[in-house]
């Protein structure tokens, strides 16, 4: 027992000075358990996705569409857009002409049209459209669900109008006045209540259906809500990504192969303290070699095993799933390059700033699998609070998986994806310019 | 013709070469020998224009040697103390790339990479990964990566550590050889073994300061006797080296006394006072002092402390 006692005292001893060991068995978990709390609205009174871009275009003046427009404003989920600004700075409203344009140009993904024609003038029934560019399926579902949610609690007051309007253009002005007026007085009599007001009421298409609606949306009555599916006609317009041959795999790819690369990259940075612990760096600093030299020849190795690397992943995705690599070849491989040098940069950042090799491999398991979670690699960005959203546009995960959509997905030309390509190599080059300022600080090469 | 004027070199509070001044000529087999920590690997990363002084002044053929100067780092070559080589690549690619990086192309590369291996005799390996190798093969192959360029001046930072003793003899031939080829060799080692059968001259360095320099016989000189007698230290002997002590230093080393006469102490004196103690002559062997006594004599601690 003894001799087992002083073994495990060894063991604990080792592990203590292991900080990449604690911060692997303590840090990590505790990192990631607090990004899926996130995600999945644990102890937060606002659980669900948070501030979805929804661009409204509004061409009913009935009032009860304003309703809607404010319903789905007043929805956390959504941050709704309803003008646009000019280049003069000045504000106008979004028309339904704007609306495409902007989905390619990634101001939103997802805008809600109500017609003129909201309440359907042959028979009864409300007619809307929803223009989307659904990269990503988790958030695309979501963002439907939540739109019918806010369309359902408010359709019976529109349905409520269709009838009326329905009624009015069947029986006349003076006749449906009269059929208001003595469905009031009945509804009244039975249930109370002021005669006027109910038959104001009824007049605004206000049946009392709205819990019905509401019921409807919570599935809490299939038939009331199969009645709403049926009246509420809801026509959804893929605008990018359509000819998408294999939309599930472009959808995932991406984010499955920035994690190995950063994986791959921050394991070939532990490669640099087992160059300096086998002397390495002293016998080519002796010889003609500058450290410069030795930086930018591996930070050069990391992008062009990256590169290959990431080609080679989606050349995988192509055989195995079908993904469509070489409609924009050219322009996936501008932005692996720059994904593979963000990676890479990030990976020398690593070794620089590291003591030892086994710091790096905890720090980079730590980093990677933030980044990843942060970025949008596993879940959508939309479903974190919105501060996690904003730290997720600091990870080069997002910013790679924002080039590969546009390329995969989108289709984009090499001049739409320059600014996210511009955004990875100023990445690139910040990262690289602090981990070379460490690198002649710090002691990896004496 | 190497110069070391003054340097002195910190890490922190520590200070790791105090004010050494050193001049090497050409063809010498130049030793350091100190203990661990003494700065000898410092001295070396110095010339070798790795790291820079804080004071004083290194030339090789009156040229500074500073880190950001490469080009007279073409006329040296580095033997690490580690085993610098990759390990998962072959001998021969090994070779080549530090060859290649000295500016080698080639049909010259070529045939100086198989000179290399021949000389070490690694040639029937040559395809085989390093790391395959034993450590005998890995120290031989990491010394002549060292001279494929041809340097004129090779540091050698402690070359045969963990090395059995064929391939260090081994290495001991090939470096002589070069040396009597022209090639200018500083040896770092806390062997005294190796220093006295390599070097031409030898410096003692310790805490950063170079305690004498000189030929080996020199070095000796400055020791306050010729001779070393030692005996058991037993209970018949323990008379005897009560009274040894008034004539000369007698030191107790595990289960034998060692005595350094003092200079006006003879030798038949001591064999005469034996006698009287009816301690017979085939007790006592009488030795050349080494360097391990003169580093002692010196700094006053061993060379393995």
């Amino acid at each position: 027992m003894r001799i087992i006692l002083t073994l495990l005292r060894k063991d604990f001893a080792n592990f203590i000075r292991d900080k990449a060991a604690v911060s692997l068995t303590f840090l990590v978990p505790v990192a990631l358990i607090y990004i899926f709390g996130q995600v999945f609205g644990l102890n937060r009174k606002d659980s669900g996705p948070t501030g979805i871009r929804l661009a409204v275009v509004n061409q009913s003046d009935n009032p009860a569409a304003q309703q809607l427009v404010d319903a789905l404003k007043a929805e956390k989920s959504f941050r709704v857009l309803t003008n646009r600004v000019n280049p003069d700075k000045s504000e106008r409203p979004l028309t339904e002409e704007d609306l495409r344009p902007m989905i390619r140009n990634r101001d939103f993904r997802f805008a809600l049209i109500i017609p003129r024609d909201v309440i359907a003038t042959r028979g009864v029934g409300l007619h809307l459209r929803i223009l989307s560019d659904p990269r990503n399926d988790i958030e695309t579902q979501t963002v439907n669900g939540l739109l019918q949610k806010a369309i359902f609690s408010n359709v019976p007051q529109l349905l409520g109008q269709s009838l009326q309007t329905s009624a009015r253009k069947h029986l006349g002005n003076p006749r449906l006045d009269q059929f208001n007026g003595e469905l009031a007085a009945a509804v009244t009599k039975a249930f109370g209540g002021d005669v006027e007001e109910t038959k104001q009421a009824l007049a605004e298409g206000d049946f009392g259906l709205s819990a019905l609606g509401a019921a409807g949306q919570s599935g809490q009555q299939g038939a009331s809500a199969d009645f709403f599916a049926k009246v509420v006609k809801i026509e959804n317009e893929q605008v990018v990504g359509k000819d998408v041959k294999s939309p599930e795999a472009t959808r995932v790819v991406g984010g499955w192969a920035m994690m190995f690369l950063l994986f791959a990259l921050s394991h070939s940075a532990a490669a640099f303290f087992e160059e300096k612990k086998a002397g390495l760096f002293q016998r080519l600093l002796s010889a003609p070699v500058r450290r410069a030299h030795i930086l930018w020849s591996r930070f050069l190795y990391g992008v062009l095993l990256g590169l290959v690397q990431l080609t080679a992943l989606f050349f995988a995705g192509r055989l195995m799933y079908g993904i469509d690599v070489l409609g924009n070849f050219g322009n996936l491989v501008v932005v692996c390059t720059a994904a593979a040098a963000a990676c890479t940069a990030f990976g020398m950042l690593l070794a620089a700033i590291s003591p030892t090799a086994a710091a790096a491999n905890g720090l980079a398991t730590f980093l990677v699998l933030t980044m990843s979670a942060t970025g949008g690699a596993w879940f959508p960005v939309s479903f974190m609070p919105e501060f996690m959203q904003t730290i997720a546009r600091f990870t080069l995960v997002y910013w790679s998986m924002e080039g590969f959509s546009q390329v995969l997905w989108a289709g984009q030309s090499f001049l739409q994806i320059l600014p996210t390509v511009g955004v990875l190599l100023g990445i690139t080059a910040g990262v690289m310019a602090v981990a070379v300022w460490r690198f002649n600080r710090g002691a990896i090469f004496d | 013709m190497l110069k070391l004027d003054r340097i002195t070199k910190r890490y922190g509070t520590l200070t790791a070469l105090d004010g050494v001044s050193l001049e090497i000529a050409p063809g010498e087999f130049f030793g350091l020998l100190g203990p661990n920590g003494a700065g000898k690997s410092t001295l070396m990363s110095l010339v070798a224009g790795l790291r820079a002084p804080e004071a004083g002044r290194i030339t090789l053929d009156g040229r500074r040697v500073t880190a950001a100067d490469p080009a007279t780092r073409i006329s040296l070559g580095l033997v690490p103390q580690a085993i610098a080589l990759y390990e998962d690549l072959s001998a021969e690619q090994n070779l080549q790339i530090f060859g290649e990086l000295y500016g080698l192309r080639g049909p010259d590369l070529r045939a100086r990479i198989d000179e290399a291996l021949e000389a070490v005799q690694l040639a029937d390996r040559r395809r085989d990964q390093v790391k395959t190798f034993s450590g005998g093969m890995q120290r031989r192959l990491n010394l002549v990566a060292a001279l494929l360029h041809r340097p004129r001046l090779l540091l050698c930072d402690e070359p045969t550590v963990g090395v059995d003793p064929q391939s260090r003899n081994a290495i001991f031939d090939f470096l002589e050889a070069r040396v009597r080829a022209g090639l200018t060799v500083i040896y770092s080692t806390h062997y005294m073994e190796e220093a006295t059968r390599l070097c031409s001259r030898i410096a003692i360095i310790d805490h950063g300061r170079i305690h004498a320099l000189g030929t080996l016989d020199e070095l000796l000189a400055r020791l306050p006797f010729r001779d070393e007698i030692s005996f058991p230290a037993t209970p018949a002997t323990a008379e005897l080296a009560a009274r040894l002590a008034a004539h000369g230093q007698i030191i107790r080393d595990g289960g034998t006394h060692r005595f350094r006469p003092a200079t006006a102490f003879r030798t038949s004196a001591f064999y005469a006072l034996a006698e009287s103690l009816a301690l017979p002559p085939r007790l006592f062997v009488t030795e050349r002092p080494t360097l391990e006594a003169l580093f002692l004599h010196l700094t006053g601690r061993t060379l393995r402390e």
